[in-house]
């Protein structure tokens, strides 16, 4: 197990590609190294639990994991705190996630509402993998799908299987 | 382990067993009786939400019908084989032929329950 935690990202949403690699690029330390490790899911559920024993490949694809070197887990919004406060230039940012008003957290549950958001929204940059989008993002969603419909070329309840053999579905 | 040894491990966890390219023709061209056959990616949104459901079904028609999974993502020649166009896409087969498909179940135990056993009556 290595001495930095594991950002697992899904290599099949651009958003989150995107994310992932503006993570790793700021992991870099000066001195060589990084802070971080950033790595794709992928296919392997086994590989996975070989992280940590109770970590499902369903799971993981549903929420952002970062598995920590003592092999524990955080997911959503602690995940996306930890992500920060592993960066150099964000580490700043996420001591506030730490600040304890009454016992609560207020910074922390900021930070979750807004991932729950960004994960509520990102079926609408046309990401199939983020999960199904909630009652509020249906709404623009289906609005969105219209042209497709009345043409007849929306497939419900299916994800487009991206083939270089044959012909792929056109993102909807 | 080879593949043959990796679909029993699967079938004894009893969770449904996972095919690639190598295991399929052994067993589901080759295979007898009813077999349906789910083209699935663990990225798939839709995939996810019919998973548990498909466990389920796997339970209950055990003995009658078996049920496999092929991840796309991992053998997607074998996806392009089947004209596979969207996940989750489910093919039954009877004795190696196929005998019918659903693409993008509904994601209840109905839907699906009548997904796998509807092309064999």
């Amino acid at each position: 197990m290595p001495s930095q935690p594991i950002l697992l990202f899904d290599d099949e949403c651009g958003v989150c590609r995107k994310i992932a690699a503006w993570v790793k690029r700021s992991a870099q330390l000066k001195s060589g190294g990084t802070s971080l490790i950033v790595r794709p899911i992928g296919n392997d559920p086994e590989a996975l639990r070989r992280l940590n024993p109770e970590l499902d490949i369903w799971q993981a694809y549903a929420t952002i994991h970062v598995v920590m070197p003592d092999q524990s887990l955080k997911l959503g919004g602690e995940a996306v705190a930890e992500v920060l406060r592993r960066l150099p230039r964000t580490s700043w940012l996420a001591r506030s996630f730490a600040v304890c008003i009454f016992g609560l957290r207020p910074f922390q549950a900021l930070l979750n509402l807004g991932y729950l958001i960004l994960a509520d929204v990102r079926p609408l940059f046309g990401c199939e993998s983020c999960g199904s989008p909630s009652p509020w993002v249906r709404a623009i969603k289906w609005f969105m799908k219209l042209p497709k419909l009345a043409l007849g070329e929306h497939r419900p309840n299916t994800t487009p299987h991206f083939s270089t053999r044959t012909r792929p579905l056109p993102l909807r | 382990m080879n593949d043959e040894t990796a679909v029993l491990a699967d079938s004894s966890s009893g969770r449904v067993p996972m095919l690639t390219r190598a295991s399929f023709a052994a067993q589901v061209l080759q295979g007898e009786g009813p077999i349906a056959v789910e083209f699935m990616s663990y990225g798939c949104a839709h995939c996810r939400a019919i998973e548990p459901i498909l466990q389920q079904v796997a339970a209950m028609v055990k003995g009658k019908e078996k049920i496999f999974q092929v991840n796309v993502a991992v053998d997607q020649g074998l996806a392009d084989s089947f004209a596979i166009q969207g996940t989750p896409t489910i093919v039954m087969f009877l004795n190696g032929e196929e005998a019918g498909r659903v693409e993008g179940a509904s994601p209840n135990l109905s839907s699906v329950l009548t997904a796998v056993t509807q092309p064999f009556e």
